[in-house]
């Protein structure tokens, strides 16, 4: 069947469905018959599961002509999800075109929710489409005779691909399409990503450095723009609105209008712990609302989010109040309107997040961005600004994770075992580790091997083991059940499930809250009051309580930091009040006394002033710089700036850091005059200073705690699973101890520096950062009290510390709290 | 190098007692020394399941146990608990030939992690008990909530101190922690985490950093 027959299947199937193909499937549908690799720029509901699926299937027909009469065993094709809830949606979509049109592929998902038994008739009798997760393909090449499934697949296809090329999940990725690429020659490579600044980038992390894979490559770009319109609210009276916090119940009363004028509205809260807080207090605030509102997020159960996910599509709800949960994939069409409480971060994910409403052709997109506090009102208008320009972020690639390599390798020796120069040559070519050489894969497999470069003559380390033949193996079954279960581990804090003492699994819970509470305590999870029983093998046994006040627990994570994109933004946005001009935006009106009160007690810098605040509380003294640069680079530009200041004196520092400042904290006065002379913030010796104060803070220990985790070195255990490994826990911070007195040179504990530096710190914005403000005018204003702009800053409590002083002398002036009688 | 050391003196019960840094403590009047949860062996534990730590630090604890023993020349040795990580590994073979060359008397009081045979132990010249009494004081292993008669000294939960000061600065540290009835040592050990307590007004608390013993105030 030639291409023009093969297209008529698919457009006559698009005629009976009353669609028309968009111009970018049908490029997509020729690049694919045409044996290309690519990468598909389209969003979220328009259509892109039908752009690839469709020349997957004409391509099985084109070369098994008695398509309709002999089927053809094996696995033909895989659809990488980042999230397992989207694998549904894809399976039906694929599945009605199949059976419209009369071609019997099967389509199977895989995933941590898929049953033993399931997985074990799939290993049986592979599905022709296999849907599936980067952790669940990583556990197939961890299972005896991957090669023979994997050997006809014609093509892989990474969705949301946007979602992984910043983390390791996208390393894994890399790694095992550097294997499919072996085993599978026929196979294309196709990602589909949603618009980021790098997407050519992107593309080339996806396919890899070899020459005669990126030649046969494209790039298709979905032109369907949206129109999206950003409404701020905006308080009635800005005078009682609050500086600082990160909830934003001030001003639900005005939600709660928004949300009855339309049929379904969706709240995106930044963290779990919002998430909560919001969905109790709509309920409190309009008990009306009982029964047609949900919430949504990550560590509630699947049936449940599942159940929402559902409601939301029949419209039966009016509102959800989720996280990042319900960011990516499936189409909610009668969802109408979204609100964002407090800032996105990120105008990438704001864009996605206001495209998950109004998704009737022609219709246009409305997103109310609700401030938390004042200053947020600042990036309301600047994210305005963003939208209008469309000025996306990049996401950063992670080069040289030795971890995920360390994972990756345990994995291939666990299944049928390997051998390295062939493998070496396959790891060279990802993007990740195109730059590693022969003797950094040594040390790897030495690590492996013998955990250590050197044999000592009491050890008994044991891992994997080389065969005769030169194939590296895991012989030991313990050791390969228990990196089965640390593959899909998703690396964050010790997780404990949630349970009801007479039964019933509500969700998942970090560690370290649960380990605040006493039996007795009540705490909110999953909107509801909760009293914990007992904490016992990884559970938490919880009873319903009636008592009103509840904990709320606030998960990690969810900090995230303003690109430099948006930074820019929000100066100019600064910069245009300090010019008094005229035109500022109506968020910017309604802060008018606030720029004032900071006006007369300190000053609004102006684009050539570097403002420095200076002021003594009761907590000690407080000095706060602007470069309104965005968390990350503060977090940088603090800590290297506290460790130039500790080289002049013994000195500890509490460092606090938000999107427009960084604060320096200590019990000792700073001399600002020393400092200026002294020209600390000058961008002489920047590498070699932060890669010293890295070493005296302790963001590169948090790096390291996943680290760990991946590559192995300890164990986590695993939720629902009793294993004997007791004597095996350990926590990261320990190891990372031992690393630092035994092994400073590990490969693994030299990572956390690197990711912190790269990941965290992105030197490269902290130097054009601190040119910039080479350039200003420093103003330093030795202020009675904290100023408005000072207020979110000081009161933050997740802090940074960097000492020069000895323990001791620390300790002597500190004191220990006696237990509350 | 033990010149830097600073320790304390604490009197229980007529008794004077000297805190190391290292965690162990000294009772003068027995000639005894006191260590508890030394936790030997499990570094080797853990690379023989795989896990990479780094194992020259395995000769750590046996540095600092033969620092400790020089510094006060002890007559006889008391562990008190954990003084092995898990079963039996290689490390032993260093544990038994740094039993020879110490010479000294050495009583082991069982913890929940000395799960290897007595007899081991015996074959080196360790007696091996449950608790041990000496006058008025109990060497054990585990603490206990009630007051008895006997002065309990113990191990087993590695206690660490939460100290805070101006500047919102704060410190975990690992601690000597004496109740009314007892006192209980850090953990010796390397490789070991602490456990954080909360002490009362009647308690004492002593913080440990590589060189000196430090009492801790209250707020």
């Amino acid at each position: 069947m030639n291409r023009a027959a093969l297209f008529s299947i698919a457009h006559q199937w698009f005629e009976t469905q009353s669609w028309k193909p968009f111009p970018f499937q049908k490029q997509t549908w020729t690049a694919f018959l045409q044996g290309k690799h690519g990468l598909l720029n389209a969003p979220t509901g328009s259509g892109k599961t039908y752009a690839l699926w469709v020349p997957i299937v004409l391509d099985y027909i084109q070369k098994n002509p008695d398509y309709a009469t002999r089927h053809k065993k094996g696995l033909k094709a895989i659809w990488i999800t980042p999230l397992r809830a989207l694998s549904v949606e894809i399976k039906q979509a694929a599945e009605r075109f199949v059976a419209e049109i009369d071609v019997p592929l099967t389509v199977g998902i895989r995933t941590g929710d898929t049953s033993q038994k399931e997985r074990a008739a799939q290993k049986r009798k592979m599905p022709d489409l296999l849907i599936t997760t980067p952790e669940s393909l990583q556990l197939l090449l961890a299972s005896k005779g991957y090669d023979t499934v994997f050997k006809d697949v014609s093509a892989i296809v990474i969705d949301e691909w946007h979602e992984l090329v910043g983390s390791k999940r996208g390393v894994q990725i890399e790694l095992a399409l550097s294997r499919l690429k072996t085993l599978a020659p026929a196979m294309r490579i196709w990602g589909i990503s949603a618009t980021i600044g790098n997407l050519a980038q992107a593309r080339d992390v996806l396919l890899g450095v070899a020459p005669e894979t990126s030649a046969n490559a494209v790039f298709i770009k979905a032109h369907l723009q949206k129109k999206i319109k950003v409404r701020s609210i905006i308080p009635d009276q800005m005078e009682t609105f609050p500086w600082r916090g990160h909830l934003g119940l001030h001003l639900l009363p005005q939600v709660i209008p928004i949300i009855q004028q339309s049929t379904t509205t969706l709240l995106f809260t930044n963290t779990r712990a919002q998430c909560e807080i919001w969905f109790q207090k709509l309920l409190e605030h309009h008990p009306d609302f009982a029964g047609s509102i949900a919430m949504h997020h990550g560590s509630i159960n699947k049936e449940t989010r599942l159940w929402v996910e559902q409601a939301i599509r029949e419209g039966s709800l009016t509102a959800v109040v989720c996280t990042s949960s319900l960011d990516l994939g499936v189409d909610f069409a009668p969802v109408e309107t979204i609100i964002q409480i407090g800032g996105p971060k990120g105008v990438a994910r704001f864009l996605q997040r206001a495209g998950r409403s109004g998704h009737q052709p022609g219709k246009e997109s409305v997103i109310y961005f609700l401030p938390t506090h004042a200053i947020e009102l600042v990036e309301a208008a600047a994210l305005q600004k963003a939208v209008k320009t469309q000025t996306i972020e990049d996401r950063i690639p992670y080069l040289n994770s030795y971890d995920v390599l360390v994972q990756y390798l345990t994995t291939l020796a666990v299944s049928n075992g390997f051998y390295p120069e062939k493998i070496y040559a396959e790891v060279k070519g990802t993007y990740c580790f195109q730059t590693i050489t022969p003797e950094q894969f040594q040390w790897i497999l030495n690590f492996l091997t013998l955990g250590s470069q050197s044999l000592q003559q009491y050890d008994e380390y044991k891992k994997v083991v080389i065969q005769e033949d030169g194939r590296y193996t895991v012989e030991s079954r313990a050791v390969a059940m228990r990196h089965r279960l640390q593959i899909g581990t998703i690396v964050s804090d010790a997780v404990l499930t949630v349970k009801y003492l007479k039964g019933g699994f509500l969700g998942s819970i970090e560690e370290w809250f649960v380990s605040k509470l006493k039996p007795g305590d009540v705490f909110t999870f999953a909107g509801r009051n909760l009293e914990l029983f007992r904490i016992k093998n990884m559970q938490v046994l919880v009873k319903k309580s009636h008592q009103k006040k509840a904990k709320v627990p606030s998960w990690m994570g969810g900090r995230m930091s303003f690109s430099s994109e948006m930074s820019a933004l929000l100066r100019e946005e600064l910069y245009a009040v300090a010019a008094g001009s005229t035109k500022v935006s109506k968020e910017l009106k309604a802060l008018t006394h606030i720029f004032q009160r900071q006006q007369r007690e300190s000053v609004v810098p102006s684009p050539q002033e570097f403002l420095i605040e200076t002021f003594k509380t009761r907590e000690g003294y407080h000095a706060i710089f602007y470069p309104f640069e965005g968390r990350f680079v503060h977090e940088a530009l603090g800590s290297l700036l506290a460790y130039r200041i500790s080289l002049l004196l013994p000195i500890t520092f509490s460092i606090a850091f938000n999107d427009y400042g960084f604060e320096l904290l200590s019990d000792q006065q700073i001399d600002m005059q020393q400092v200026l002379d002294n020209d600390l913030l000058t961008t002489q010796d920047l590498k070699s200073d932060l890669q010293k104060s890295l070493n005296a803070t302790e963001m590169a220990r948090r790096k390291f705690r996943d680290i760990a985790v991946i590559a192995g070195l300890v164990f986590t255990g695993y939720p629902n699973k009793m294993l004997k490994s007791k004597h095996l826990q350990s926590s990261s911070q320990l190891l990372f101890d031992v690393f630092k007195d035994y092994e400073p040179d590990n490969l693994l504990y030299q990572q956390a520096f690197v990711e912190t530096f790269e990941h965290q710190l992105e030197e490269g914005r902290l130097q054009l950062a601190m040119e910039r403000i080479a350039t200003q005018t420093i103003v330093w204003k030795a202020c009675k009290k904290p100023t408005p702009f000072s207020f979110p800053i000081i009161t933050d409590r997740l802090r940074e510390k960097l000492s020069s002083e000895k323990l001791a002398d620390r300790i002597k002036r500190m004191t220990a709290q006696l237990e509350k009688a | 190098m033990n010149t830097a050391i600073q320790t304390q003196e604490l009197r229980i019960h007529a008794q004077d007692f000297i805190l190391h840094p290292s965690g162990a403590v000294y009772w003068p009047a027995q000639k005894m020394l006191l260590i508890a949860d030394v936790h030997l062996g499990k570094i080797t534990h853990f690379r023989k399941h795989g896990s990479a730590v780094p194992e020259t630090a395995i000769l750590e604890n046996f540095e600092r146990l033969d620092a400790v023993v020089q510094y006060f020349a002890p007559a006889e040795i008391c562990f008190l608990g954990d003084l092995f990580h898990s079963h039996l590994n290689t490390e032993w073979e260093l544990f038994a030939t740094w039993v020879a060359q110490t010479q000294l008397p050495i009583v082991l009081v069982a913890g929940n992690h000395d799960i290897i045979h007595p007899q081991r132990y015996e074959k080196l010249g360790i007696v091996v008990v449950a608790e041990k009494q000496c006058g008025s004081f109990l060497l054990a292993h585990h603490p206990i909530a009630e007051r008895t008669a006997l002065f309990r000294i113990c191990g087993h939960i590695h206690p660490g101190i939460r100290l805070s000061g101006l500047g919102k600065q704060q410190l975990r540290v690992p601690c000597f922690y004496k109740q009314v009835h007892q006192l209980i040592l850090p953990a010796f050990g390397t490789f070991t985490g602490k456990h954080l307590i909360t002490p009362q007004d009647t308690d004492q608390v002593y913080a440990v950093t590589s060189e000196e013993v430090i009492p801790i105030r209250y707020s």
